[in-house]
């Protein structure tokens, strides 16, 4: 019956996470506009843009086309989160339908188009962990399953994402005290909660929260707020 | 927690939590709860996830099975602009079951009036009101439902017209939103609620409208923040 929204995703109850997918149009434009592309990174993101913004119309080539550019990369997002293929590939089919949802949304002035999927992707696969099929399906894998990513240190090529800004944070990033660090990349990289963090590091969890929360409220500091 | 944090630190560190996925569970509820109800919180969240938004330069790329993408296609069934071919299918899908307006409203009031509606009991509350309004001289949807036989009324003025809709959310306390679709952007609409979402209707839940894509059935979670919300009165 149409009313049943609640029950329409497989993510089920805890589907509700997907507020986590803000929409990137309401990022602040901090950054974005003084930062500086090599020339490859730019044709890239002005086609990816392109499409992207074809989708908002409705058109299933250009959605194809979004798909192409950046299914490995979404898909690199769901698998790392998820640890396991055949979620990660479900999760990442319901990134594209939202993506197709919301393409309406995306404002290219305000966010670039694959920190905007990227997002989309990485709240999807999130989500996905904290419901009762993620936390079931990840409680028969394997102790610390790891997907290839680089722990601490940027990959330089393929900046899609602004240069400027990734510098700077990287900067900020690493004034934190080491256990911060590494604890705020895991949380983003492997979407991890305070009690897997804790675990894992084998701290109490209050002392996680700590080390997370002092980290985090020092890189707004020196990100500064402009 | 024993970082002596001011109020606003406290609430920014939510932000960045909720923001980073840290939370679990309950605490994971009331955040994202508390981002759909305060927009300057849901701009906090926005502006963390902006912050950490360089990361995203250093996953590890892998490419999805071939399968992946013909799942997608079959699912790109309405165009997002195709309003006329949407409201089709909104009207085939949802029927009685959901919240329509307007001219779908008025096409629809035949079959409402001709359903037989139970003899009203006289017991307990039976009227439950809202006023779902914004803080600025914005939109405002005044809610009047009825326990008795789960018709829920609406007035809706001052939403915008373009791309987006208004979805009407009910959130039980301390639960998550739980979306009775999608409304129109002004005039009277009504539906009769579907018995698992009575339950939801109580004194002291919070019905809230987010501007959402058009879609053809209810969506799972709201995509921003809430744009009038307001607490359920029984009478």
């Amino acid at each position: 019956m149409g009313c049943a929204g609640w029950r329409a995703a497989f993510l089920g109850h805890d589907a509700v996470a997907r507020r986590l997918n803000i929409p990137v149009t309401s990022l602040p434009l901090d950054g974005v506009d003084s930062t500086q592309w090599s020339s490859g990174a730019d044709e890239a993101r002005a086609r990816l843009t392109a499409a992207l913004t074809a989708v908002g119309r409705g058109d299933r080539v250009a959605m194809r086309q979004v798909y192409d550019m950046t299914a490995a990369k979404l898909f690199g997002i769901c698998l790392r989160i998820c640890g396991e293929r055949a979620s990660a590939e479900d999760v990442l089919q319901t990134v594209y339908i939202k993506v197709w949802e919301r393409a309406g949304q995306f404002d290219a002035a305000r966010a670039s188009p694959i920190t905007w999927l990227a997002t989309i992707a990485r709240n999807g696969a999130i989500d996905w962990r904290r419901s009762v099929a993620g936390r079931a399906v990840r409680d028969t894998l394997p102790e610390q399953a790891s997907f290839a990513v680089a722990d601490d240190s940027p990959l330089a090529d393929q900046s899609l994402v602004a240069a400027e800004d990734g510098a700077r944070l990287h900067h900020c990033l690493d004034e934190l005290e080491e256990r911060s660090r590494t604890s705020i990349r895991a949380a983003f990289f492997d979407g991890s909660t305070y009690a897997e963090l804790a675990e894992r590091e084998n701290v109490p969890l209050g002392t996680m929260k700590s080390w997370i929360r002092r980290g985090l409220l020092r890189l707004k500091d020196c990100l500064g707020d402009g | 927690m024993d970082d002596h944090l001011t109020p606003a630190e406290e609430r920014d560190a939510l932000a960045a939590e909720l923001a980073l996925g840290l939370l679990e569970g309950q605490a994971r509820a009331d955040a994202l709860r508390l981002a759909l109800s305060d927009p300057a919180f849901a701009a906090q969240v926005a502006a963390w996830e902006a912050k950490l938004a360089p990361l995203h330069d250093e996953w590890a790329d892998v490419e999805p099975g071939a399968t992946v993408w013909s799942g997608i296609e079959r699912q790109l069934t309405d165009a997002p602009n195709d309003k006329v071919t949407a409201i089709e299918t909104r009207l085939r899908r949802w029927r009685a079951g959901a919240l329509l307006s307007g001219a779908v409203a008025a096409a629809l009031a035949f079959v409402m009036i001709t359903q037989p509606v139970p003899p009203p009991t006289p017991a307990a509350p039976q009227l439950a009101v809202a006023r779902i309004e914004s803080n600025a001289a914005g939109p405002l949807v005044l809610a009047r439902y009825n326990q008795s036989n789960g018709l829920m009324q609406l007035r809706i003025q001052g939403f915008e017209s373009g791309t987006l809709a208004p979805e009407l959310w009910v959130i039980p306390e301390g639960g998550p939103p739980v979306s009775l679709g999608q409304i129109g952007h002004a005039g009277e609409a009504e539906m009769t609620m579907p018995p698992p979402h009575r339950l939801l209707m109580t004194e002291g839940a919070t019905l809230a409208i987010t501007m959402e894509p058009v879609s053809k059935t209810p969506h799972p979670a709201p995509s921003s923040a809430a744009v009038a919300s307001g607490k359920i009165i029984t009478i």
